[in-house]
């Protein structure tokens, strides 16, 4: 019976609401009030948001924190010994009984995962016994829960923020179904309970950036933005996608609950290939490469800024470039088992971190700053999951503090985009912060979100994002405790000459930990540059603008101003209580760690690194701005470097795009004129033959009648002959 | 009262040669519409077939063959040793017959016959009469080729789809159409030649294999026959070898493999819009049908050992040469014909994958290609219509001058991208997830190919659809307009079996499972990667019981023990 209390129920109407808010707009709100399109978006995602808390707090038993200490005694003692497995497997076998007590206990007590089936999507063999079998199965659990409140909130903002953004644009309901599209894709993407069906969501939501990346599709840079935008997507998907098959072909299974409910079974494949789950490992994070626009694949993102400033709040900061920070913290009961694959994780984040924060230094676009900082801040989270490579009991605690970054700036980043589409707004589509300054009188409610946004971005002492990077530092400055030593080998070709290049686990992260509180710095100073260059100084206004640029209706305000509060104390309420941590360790397949203590000296550190931002980008864009100005002709060439984005898009157009094109002329060249010329070849030989034949064939009947004649003469003469011999 | 497959096959030619007989001079409406009527009382037809079809229990028949067809007609045709009561006779017998991949193919081919029909509605004028007999006829020779079950009738519906088609090119075709038409004609004639001799030597070694093993053929052309005898007896390695490559070299030219594919894009931008629309829709169809039908069953050793490494690594370079001749394009057309060599590469990679998953992948991507490149070309067709160009560098911004268009231009363009949702996701992962068990290399590289393709089609958008508007200097009097509600029509039935094949490929997998699986039985299933694969294979089945039924801590003992190198296998499986 349908029980609408019961999670497992109505789990598939989350999805469900959105999706048929898009059917609605595509099939009859396409045609009939158009300018109301927004109304079933809006009732949709408020279903799907109401039932996303409902889920929050029915998918964990209650009391979930209280049990916590008790489970986790027992859950710590199973996995120690799980690790004692590990090293020495044959002596546990001989004593089978002494963990299942362990491990019973723990699970029967554990974190459960609910799931249901819609129907069967894929399968090959007979029902009974499958080979492959892909249906098509929701399921959540901890960490589910917490994406899609994540997920549904921010949506749910921002279609009501883009109801008075977009109003008046001719493709109001197809922004408004593509939104709904989007919206039921990534809910699927949390709730997808196997790992193809998380791949097709995967790539739908892909679909949907592209769509409104393209939304205004007349313009070139658009529909250049948003083919960038899905072909570098591929890329990472073609990772992801061999990475799903190495694990069919290894387990025989795509399914999360059957992959991650038991990490003793994953741990006895290891024992007999150690190396799969870091081939895993890697083309799954390839996949998370391209989605979360990490370095190098992350030049995607801020040319995704051509679409709709809503897109870029929901899309491209807060949500769908999150879901490869998902992959990852999701995968965790396989990432824990390839360290190498970690520290990989750790040092793309931080190289995407420093690069991103170096850019954002000198961007002119309030969207690009945006931009360059939601790829600065991803590449923390995966700095963060990646810290668990120095020890599988930072795990836990390393997929938490990642995911609560992930929280935290999806609430800071809307906040800020919102506020710059707020700026656009009234400056008539005006983003190049050169054109307009001192809008802090006459944008007072923008003013406000735009200043929490960036005070919890800069880390500013007890806002969010002070809490959620704080804790990011924290864990790699756990991590540099790491004493194991590893070698890199580099080979040069066609010699013998090699470099070893050797590091403990301790020296890697430390510099890992320094490039964080560098960027830290920067994101301060970053921030509050754009802050300042906006919103400060003499008060100047583009022509665009028309006379009285307004403020936000109050469609726009109302979302901005819930925003700007949750930016501002939503990682206050979750992080120190270690509310958000205690209930994501409800995750099943999570191995259980401990609470870390807060570290003071990084507190410390990143407080006055934040401060420190924000001073610097006051002196210099505000109280004498002639600083700025000096520095930047003093050192044009670094400027220029960083303003391009180091210059990535150039060296990938010479090096990657321009090569492919060529050899595209080239190979349709060779078709052209190789292997068809061979093949018209062959066609010409029976043209060669008749060639050779053809003067026989004259035409004139004196020549026809001398070889008649021939012939009867040479006939004649061998019958004669015949005759001659039997006489 | 005949059988409704034999309706099926000729209902086509017969409406073909009355249109011709009768009416010859008939005016462009009546040709059409009698054309229209008559494809889709044929594929009113083949849904009834199907209905048959279905009726029929299979589950019964999975039999030992690889090759089983059901709805069998005979019809002796030759009957060379009369049969007696001591001995059974030889005879020769016409054979037609449905088996479920078959049936898939029908019914894209009656399906797309339609569009065929709907899409030349005013891009024909001259002629018509001659041109939807044309189409008719060669609808007719498609249904057939699926139909056939005994060597000639296939080989004779095989080379008879070439007739209408060069017509079809060669009178209605573009400026080059007589070269395209013949080049087109010759090659893959040559190319069958080589095949029948191929076929011939086949039914000799069959047929001296069943006097050896005193089983004689009693029709030694029928296909289940022959594919029954050498499942039990196989020919010698170096036999199958030699007949493989026969036999493959007319199939290979008409797929076609890499480097045997440059007649397709000429015959393509040459063909009118209906003719490519059936030749990438179908007709290529043929020669990985050829395969499944003719190689796959009957000379596995072949297939394994020569096939799977030559038709793989072919199928391979096609898929990224393709991709990457299709990037270099201006024309429009020329564009989707490069695509299809890589499609049909995803294809055969899927069957030369040999196992469930790569053969059934195989299947669906000719289905699934056929929809999309077919209504592909038809999209093409409706803007030449508008513009007379296909030049993607005289063209920009259309889909603010026609929406709908647009609409289907973006659809199409992700399902043939392979966008999970849409179908071509569904058989190109199953080919590739097949190939991958068999090969992971040829696997991996197959795979770039989905991002070459995100690349060239997303290009075809981002040119000549997005930006702002670019239209060429058109010569026509009227305005250029949205698509009318004929061409609405003639592209939903093909964008809506897209999306339904993307939803709910089930039903499709499973109409062909019975037959995909009696054929890769013989080829087993080889597991894993290389190394550590006994360990591996046994793992999955205490994985996938842990979470059903078995208690957990019975289970963990099992795997501690697995996990010990010593562990005799017979505990391993409770």
């Amino acid at each position: 019976m349908f029980d609408w209390l019961k999670p497992n129920d109505v789990l598939w109407l989350i999805p469900a609401a959105p999706l048929l808010a898009c059917l609605w707009i595509v099939v009859v709100g396409h045609v009939v009030r158009r300018q109301y399109a927004h109304r079933p978006v809006v009732v949709a995602i408020a279903i799907s948001t109401a039932l996303s808390y409902h889920l929050l707090l029915n998918v964990v038993p209650t009391g979930f924190v209280e049990r916590d200490h008790g489970a986790h005694a027992e859950t710590a003692a199973a996995h120690e010994h799980a690790e004692h497995v590990d090293s020495d497997t044959p002596a546990d076998a001989e004593h089978p009984d002494v963990p299942e007590a362990h491990t019973h206990a723990a699970d029967a007590s554990g974190p459960t995962a609910i799931s249901t089936t819609l129907y069967e999507w894929i399968r090959i063999g007979s029902e009974a016994s499958p080979t492959l079998s892909i249906p098509v199965k929701l399921r959540a659990d901890a960490m589910t829960a917490l994406m899609l409140v994540m997920v549904t909130t921010v949506s749910l903002l921002v279609a009501v923020f883009a109801s008075g953004y977009m109003k008046g644009d001719p493709g109001y309901p197809r922004f408004f179904a593509s939104i709904a599209l989007f919206v039921f894709s990534m809910c699927m993407l949390v709730l997808a309970g196997n790992f193809l069906l998380m791949f097709v969501f995967w790539e739908a939501v892909g679909l949907c950036s592209y769509l409104l990346i393209g939304f205004w599709f007349k313009k070139p840079s658009a529909a250049a933005a948003a083919k960038k935008a899905f072909v570098v997507n591929r890329i990472g998907d073609f990772g992801f996608i061999l990475g799903v098959f190495l694990i069919w072909v290894t387990f025989d299974t795509l399914d999360f609950d059957v992959l991650f409910a038991n990490p003793l079974a994953i741990r006895a494949i290891v024992s007999q290939q150690p190396e799969i789950f870091t081939f895993i490992c890697m083309l799954l994070f390839v996949g998370a490469i391209g989605k979360s626009a990490q370095f190098p694949l992350h030049v995607w993102l801020p040319d995704a800024m051509e679409g709709p400033t809503p897109v870029s709040a929901l899309i491209h900061a807060a949500t769908m470039v999150t879901a490869g920070v998902y992959l990852v913290a999701r995968c965790t009961p396989f990432f824990i088992l390839a360290p190498k694959a970690q520290m990989f994780v750790a040092g793309i984040g931080a190289v995407t971190a420093l690069i991103a924060a170096i850019t954002a230094l000198t961007q002119y676009d309030l969207k690009r700053v945006l931009a360059y900082s939601t790829v600065s801040q991803l590449g923390y989270m995966f700095m963060a999951l990646g810290a668990a490579g120095a020890g599988t009991n930072l795990a836990t605690l390393a997929v938490t503090f990642a995911m609560f970054h992930m929280f935290t700036h999806a609430f800071f980043k809307a906040v800020l985009f919102l506020s710059a589409g707020s700026v656009m707004h009234s400056m008539g589509d005006v983003i190049d912060m050169r054109r307009f300054s001192g809008l802090r009188s006459v944008l007072p409610i923008t003013h406000i979100t735009f200043l929490a946004g960036a005070l919890a971005l800069a880390g500013f002492p007890l806002l969010s994002g002070f809490w959620s990077k704080d804790e990011i530092l924290s864990i790699v400055f756990e991590a540099t405790k790491g004493t194991q030593l590893h070698s890199i080998k580099v080979m040069f070709p066609f010699t013998n000459y090699h470099w070893v290049i050797e590091f403990t686990t301790g020296t890697y992260y430390t510099l890992i930990l320094g490039v964080g509180l560098l960027a830290s710095l920067m994101t301060a100073f970053y921030t509050f540059r754009a802050y300042f260059m906006t919103f400060w100084g003499e008060q100047k206004f583009p022509e665009e603008a028309g006379h009285h640029p307004h403020d936000a209706p109050p469609a726009m305000a109302i979302p901005l101003l819930i925003l700007g509060v949750a930016a501002l104390i939503v990682g206050g309420i979750a992080g120190p209580t270690h509310l958000y941590g205690n209930y994501l360790a409800q995750t099943p397949g999570l191995p259980a760690g401990d609470h870390l203590q807060p570290n003071m000296l990084m507190m410390g550190i990143s407080s006055v690194l934040a401060i420190l931002g924000i001073g610097l980008a006051y002196v210099c864009y505000v109280a004498t701005p002639a600083i700025a100005r000096d520095m930047k002709s003093s050192m044009s060439p670094l400027h220029a470097f960083s303003q391009s984005g180091l210059m990535l898009d150039y060296l990938y157009l010479r090096f990657v795009v321009l090569p492919l094109r060529l050899l595209a002329q080239i190979a349709e060249f060779f078709d052209r004129w190789v292997i068809d010329v061979i093949v018209d070849c062959f066609g010409f030989v029976p043209g060669l033959f008749g060639a050779i034949l053809r003067p026989i064939h004259s035409g004139y009947v004196q020549n026809y009648a001398m070889v008649m004649l021939i012939g009867l003469v040479v006939c004649l003469v061998s019958v004669l002959r015949v005759l001659a011999g039997t006489l | 009262m005949p059988s409704l497959l034999v309706i099926m096959i000729f209902l086509p030619a017969v409406a073909a040669v009355m249109l011709l007989l009768l009416d010859a001079k008939a005016p462009p409406v009546r040709a059409r519409w009698t054309a229209l009527l008559a494809t889709l009382a044929t594929f009113v037809v083949s849904l009834g077939v199907a209905s048959q079809f279905l009726a029929v229990d299979r589950t019964t028949s999975v039999s030992v063959n690889p090759v089983h067809p059901v709805m069998e007609l005979k019809h002796t045709w030759l009957n060379l040793v009369p049969a007696t009561p001591e001995a059974p006779g030889i005879s020769l017998e016409f054979s037609l017959g449905l088996d479920g991949i078959s049936l898939s193919l029908v019914l894209l081919t009656t399906l797309l016959t339609i569009s065929a029909v709907m899409v030349s509605w005013t891009a024909i004028s001259e002629r018509s009469a001659e041109f939807y007999a044309c189409l008719l006829i060669l609808e007719s020779g498609l249904i057939g080729v699926f139909c056939a079950f005994d060597l000639v009738l296939f080989y004779v519906f095989f080379e008879f789809t070439l007739i209408p088609l060069f017509f079809l090119v060669g009178i209605w075709g573009g400026p080059l159409r007589r070269y395209a038409a013949g080049k087109f004609f010759i090659y893959t004639l040559a190319g069958s030649v080589i095949t029948l001799l191929g076929l011939i030597w086949l039914v000799v070694e069959t047929y001296q294999m069943g006097l050896k093993t005193h089983e004689p053929l009693e029709t030694p052309l029928s296909i289940p026959a022959i594919s029954g005898l050498l499942m039990t007896n196989a020919l010698s390695t170096e036999t199958q070898v030699a007949i493989f490559l026969m036999i493959a070299a007319g199939f290979m030219v008409k797929v076609p493999l890499f480097p045997f594919h440059t007649w397709l894009p000429l015959a393509h931008v040459e063909a009118p819009t209906a003719g490519s629309v059936l030749l990438a829709g179908v007709l290529l169809k043929l020669g990985s049908y050829g395969f499944l039908r003719l190689c796959l069953p009957i000379l596995p050793h072949a297939c394994l050992n020569v096939g799977l490494p030559l038709v793989g690594a072919l199928s391979v370079i096609g898929i990224v040469y393709g991709s990457m001749c299709a990037l270099a394009q201006n024309d429009i057309k020329k564009l989707v014909a490069y695509s299809s060599v890589a499609h049909l590469g995803f294809c055969m990679l899927g069957l030369f994958a040999l196992n469930n998953e790569g053969v059934s992948g195989g299947v669906l991507q000719m289905i699934n290609h056929g929809l999309s490149t077919g209504a592909l070309f038809c999209i093409v067709g409706m803007f030449y219509e508008r513009y007379h160009t296909r030049e993607l560098s005289q063209l920009g911004g259309l889909a603010s001058r026609l929406p709908l268009l647009g609409v289907a231009m973006v659809f199409t363009s992700f399902a043939s991208i392979g966008l999970p949702g849409l179908n071509g996701f569904v058989g190109e992962m199953l080919a590739l997830i097949g190939m991958f068990k068999r090969d992971p290399i040829l696997a991996v590289i197959g795979a770039s190919g989905v991002v070459l393709g995100a690349w060239y089609l997303l290009g075809v958008l981002q040119k000549a659809f997005f930006g702002p508007l670019q239209e060429p200097h058109h010569h026509g009097h009227e305005p250029i307009v949205d698509l009318n509600a004929r061409e609405v029509l003639t592209l939903a039935p093909l964008l809506a079996a897209c999306l339904w094949l993307g939803l709910f490929p089930q039903p499709v997998l499973d109409l062909i499972r019975p037959d995909v699986e009696s054929l890769t039985k013989m080829y087993g299933d080889v597991k894993a990667m290389k190394g550590a694969k006994a360990q591996v294979t046994q793992l999955p089945v205490s994985l996938t019981e842990l979470a059903s039924a078995t208690p957990v801590s019975e289970t963990i003992t099992n795997l501690q023990k697995l996990a010990t190198p010593e562990a005799p296998k017979s505990e391993v499986r409770p």
